[in-house]
């Protein structure tokens, strides 16, 4: 990725050696991470907004709106998936690290995959 | 579009609704028999800013959202072409904007588990009423509100 802002959903304050949450739509804060020519230029947070049955739309709109271009998940419903798809925001997946930095280290070098089908929270359905 | 209306001058129907730029709230009802949500139907249309509108099966739901943006999918739990919560998940690849609620008989632990990560609205009982109706919308506005405000 050469250029653009990846959200990472974090716990407690974030930031860019902060740890990462299981599950984005119930994150505390969203780590953003502004990158330019292959190289972070920027860290901010954005708080999370509550998120209640059915509102899964409230965090793509959230993103979307802060200009997001990419969003890094340990794991994601089908239907907000579809809303970041349809807005714009590129999904990738990893399930197995805590940190923030290394992930978003790997998004930037291109190593980081996109999200499957089977790998979608309910997805996969018969 | 007219100019605001003023406190004496307000829409008495809902074509002058419209006309005066009050939101509309949108809703599909899908079921091959009206009988069971009729009662819901009829307890939601009270309110002068909801659309009502009806599909007979999935397929016809899902060439209905296609064309119309509606805020919300009611959905009973067999369609005769496909079940409600097919019908849920395929309406993501036309529309995730599309909220929706489905009426279900599972236990709200199997429907949790049936349903998961299709972020539905609500599950319904087997014929929702007029309490189901007032949650149902109140929850619906205010997420509108909330998607709104982001």
């Amino acid at each position: 990725m050469k250029n653009g802002r990846i959200a990472i959903p974090s716990q407690g304050n974030g930031g860019l050696d902060g740890e990462r949450s299981g599950h984005f739509g119930h994150c505390d804060v969203f780590t953003l991470v502004d990158v330019e020519r292959g190289e972070i230029k920027k860290i901010t947070t954005l708080p999370n907004q509550a998120h209640d049955q059915g509102g899964c739309m409230v965090p793509v709109n959230l993103l979307a709106n802060n200009k997001v271009t990419a969003l890094i998940v340990g794991g994601i419903g089908l239907r907000p998936l579809m809303g970041f798809n349809q807005v714009g925001i590129q999904v990738y997946h990893d399930a197995t690290r805590p940190e923030i930095r290394p992930v978003v280290e790997d998004l930037i070098a291109g190593e980081l995959p996109l999200i499957q089908e089977d790998q979608v929270c309910g997805g996969g359905r018969g | 579009m007219r100019a605001k209306a003023s406190g004496t001058d307000r829409p008495s129907n809902k074509r002058e609704i419209r006309a005066w730029g009050v939101i509309v709230i949108r809703l599909l009802f899908v079921t091959p028999a009206r009988d069971s949500l009729a009662g819901l139907a009829s307890a939601l249309e009270r309110n002068d800013e909801v659309e009502l509108s009806w599909a007979q099966s999935g397929g016809n739901a899902l060439d209905m959202v296609a064309d119309t943006h509606f805020d919300l999918v009611v959905t009973d739990e067999f369609l005769g072409d496909m079940t409600g919560l097919e019908l849920a998940e395929r309406m993501l690849s036309v529309n995730p904007m599309i909220n929706c609620a489905a009426v279900s008989k599972l236990s709200s632990k199997e429907f949790h588990e049936a349903s998961e990560g299709l972020g539905l609205l609500a599950q319904l009982s087997a014929v929702p009423d007029k309490e189901e109706a007032e949650v149902l919308l109140q929850r619906l506005i205010d997420l509108k509100r909330r998607v709104a405000d982001v």
